[in-house]
């Protein structure tokens, strides 16, 4: 049962869906939220080749872009704590000086959960884009992650799609959602894709298992299909309706992803719906 | 004007290595020991412990050591009373009132800042126009080829017609190139200048027309709108730039007049620089200094980093005047490469000098005539010419080429990147000067050396 969720804060519309979903989850558990924001001071601050005289006015610019990142953090929990409040549910805020993927590794060891914004971008006031925090959180989490994109923010929906490959980080995946609660009260369906329909549903057979060992009654899929096993899921998350999709993340090592586009990689980019990993 | 005589003796080969250590240093220090390099007081620390072995070995000689070391620190002095004279004057002038950043507005910021950079130097130049042209832009998507452009053009080509433009020039007239010689560069200037503009607006209007209704959110950093018509605030300190400018040239004229009494030219530059300095500092309201967020302290770093060069570079150019015909760099189009490849990674003022005593070692071929004459008979030697305006062009026109090839450089990504702006990475920078400045160095190199 999650009974602490860690909200990642930087007062975006990313981190604003991200918290409607926290505050609906926490009202369904009675869980205590915890917002966290970060100032990317280390970063801001990073040695930079600067030449003669430019060191000055790169203080200067430090200087500048910290005291705005602490405004920004300020105002994020700020702004969370309110609408905690306003929702009735348990909150408080920690404000950390430090890289963000380290930083979000580190608090989220001792929480159920950890939501954050798909486009969540901590590091805003030197990058336009932060993939590069996401990708290390969800390579090197120990703890499940709810990643949600701006589209879906608020209560999570009944259907759950978790795609199942019989990986280690899957079946990880799905013993963590079984235990987090998440599971009871909705309507589960497993799916694995493959060129061998018999094969397919031999494993997504072995997930809906996984499950049923905790109790947990599952629906099995198996998709074969000419389309892209992205395109698959996506195809058939849209077909059966599903609200939340439930997956282990990057099941194969860094190395073998430069050789073959994630699936994980690609879900996260594209989807529309909240996505529960574990990696 | 103060002539360093090398010495009769052969400089070892050793002694060059605190010039070229220490200017690595500084240019790897900022990236791997960032909190130990914010310190200007071990910026100073270093200086003085780079420049230690050079003075050991110029007391120990035992002819001219002393004398070399004496015309240095005059050479240094004045310098630094240039740079702090134009600094001060030029962070008095603000440029305040409405402006949108359409390509029109930013050419002619551009244009504005190529013809200002030779009075008023780089530095000032950047550090006058930056901000207006930052905040013209600061609500377009796209501008960080503005940022880009502003330091090719403002920041490093537009400063090649005068000594007062770019450091480089200023330490050649120190060392004897006289006032009027860089003018002769004009027309390297006005291609590269011209063609850069050119390229930009081409940029700019693709950029401009694409983005046309994109806003991008304000940022509580973002300066605030400016209201009013355009205009200037501390226009008196343009006086007072004509002065220093007057200062410069008059102590440069009378450079012969003065040569029986050593050091009479620097005391004079020094007094001239200070003062129109100090009357501008009495002058400028504080507010407009305020606007310009005005601080000393790059000129305090400036000065310590400074020190360490104009120490160890003595036995490292003596070296090179000795050695320069060896080397096998003869030719101005090589000089032209070499200096500005180096001008690249390295700052920009060391390099000339660097190159110009080479320079001075390949055109006295191993008489001697001119390497007791210093630059300025260089200037007025027929092949020497031709290779110090190689190295003229190659030092202050590629210090373009990275953020550490000239002081402005990064001065003017850092207050973009207040800006919000956005301004390429290092290598991204490289890329962008990669794709537009070498082809046009190319062409300079094939039209001019």
């Amino acid at each position: 049962m999650i009974k602490e969720a860690l909200v990642c804060l930087e007062g975006s519309p990313s981190s604003d869906a991200a918290t409607r979903a926290a505050i609906a989850i926490a009202s369904d558990f009675n869980a205590t939220l915890v917002g966290l924001a970060i100032v990317d001071e280390p970063d801001i601050r990073a040695g930079t080749v600067t030449g003669i005289g430019g060191a000055s006015y790169k203080i200067e610019r430090d200087d500048a872009l910290v005291a705005e990142a602490r405004e920004r953090a300020a105002d994020a929990v700020a702004l969370f704590e309110r609408r905690c409040r306003d929702a009735n549910v348990q909150a408080r805020s920690l404000e950390i000086v430090g890289r963000p993927a380290a930083s979000i590794l580190h608090e989220m060891e001792a929480r159920d959960l950890t939501i954050i914004g798909r486009n969540a971008n901590f590091r805003f006031e030197i990058e336009r884009d932060d993939t590069a925090t996401r990708e290390e959180i969800l390579h090197r989490a120990t703890r499940p992650v709810l990643l949600v994109p701006e589209s879906a923010g608020g209560p999570l929906g009944k259907e759950v799609l978790v795609a199942y490959d019989g990986s280690r980080a899957a079946k990880r995946a799905i013993a963590s959602f079984a235990a987090s609660g998440f599971a009871q009260t909705r309507n589960i369906h497993v799916a694995t894709i493959g060129d061998n329909g018999a094969q397919a549903w031999e494993m997504a057979s072995a997930g809906v298992k996984l499950f049923s060992e905790a109790g947990i009654a599952a629906e099995t899929h198996n998709i074969v299909t000419a389309l892209s096993n992205l395109d698959a899921i996506f195809g058939f998350a849209k077909e059966m309706g599903a609200d939340l999709m439930v997956m282990g993340a990057f099941a194969h090592s860094r190395l073998a992803h430069l050789f073959h586009r994630s699936v994980t990689r690609g879900l996260v980019e594209r989807t529309t719906i909240p996505l529960y990993l574990q990696h | 004007m103060i002539e360093a005589t090398p010495p009769a003796h052969q400089t070892p080969t050793w002694a060059v290595f605190p010039f070229v250590g220490y200017l690595l240093l500084i240019a790897i220090l900022p990236l791997f020991a960032p909190r130990l390099w914010e310190s200007n007081r071990n910026k100073l620390i270093l200086a003085i412990a780079a420049g230690i072995p050079a003075v050991v070995h110029l007391i120990s000689l035992p002819s001219g050591g002393m004398s070399q070391l004496l015309s240095t620190g005059c050479d240094y002095v004045s310098f630094m009373a240039l740079l702090g004279a134009l600094f001060a004057i030029s962070g008095g002038i603000c440029l305040r009132g409405a402006l949108i950043g359409t390509p029109f507005v930013n050419a002619a910021f551009l244009a504005t800042g190529a013809v200002l950079a030779s009075l008023v130097g780089t530095t000032g130049a950047s550090a006058l126009l930056v901000r207006p042209l930052l905040r013209a832009n600061v609500h377009r998507p796209r501008a960080t080829h503005v940022v880009v452009f502003f330091i090719f053009i403002v920041s490093n080509a537009g400063g090649l017609l005068t000594p007062l433009g770019d450091p480089p020039l200023f330490l050649g007239f120190l060392r004897g190139v006289p006032f009027m010689w860089t003018l002769r560069l004009a027309p390297a200037w006005a291609l590269v200048n011209g063609a850069l503009l050119v390229v930009f607006v081409v940029l700019d209007r693709f950029a401009f027309v694409r983005d046309r209704g994109k806003r991008v959110a304000i940022r509580p950093s973002n300066p605030k709108i400016e209201v009013g018509p355009l205009r200037l605030e501390g226009a008196i300190n343009l006086f007072w730039l004509l002065g220093i400018v007057g200062v410069v040239f008059a102590t440069g004229m009378l450079g012969t007049r003065l040569a029986p009494y050593p050091h009479a030219q620097s005391l004079l530059q020094v007094g001239g620089m200070l003062l129109f300095a100090g009357i501008s500092w009495i002058t400028t309201p504080r507010a407009v200094r305020a606007v310009n967020r005005f601080s000393w302290a790059p000129m305090v770093e400036v000065a310590a980093i400074f020190l360490g060069v104009f120490v160890t570079m003595i036995p490292a150019l003596s070296f090179l005047q000795q050695q320069g015909a060896s080397l096998g760099i003869t030719r101005p189009v090589q000089f032209f490469w070499a200096s500005g490849a180096l001008s690249s990674v390295l700052d920009n003022a060391p390099t000339y000098l660097t190159f110009a005593s080479l320079a001075l070692g390949v055109a006295d071929g191993g008489s001697g005539m001119l390497s007791t004459a210093g630059l300025g008979a260089l200037a007025a030697h027929q092949t020497g010419a031709q290779l110090l305006a190689a190295v003229s062009c190659g030092a202050v026109m590629m210090g373009a080429v990275t953020y550490i090839g000239n002081g402005p450089n990064f001065m003017v990504k850092a207050i973009a990147e207040q800006h919000h702006v956005g301004t390429p990475s290092f290598f991204g920078y490289v890329a962008w000067s990669g794709a537009i400045l070498l082809p046009l160095f190319a062409l300079v190199a094939h039209i001019f050396f």
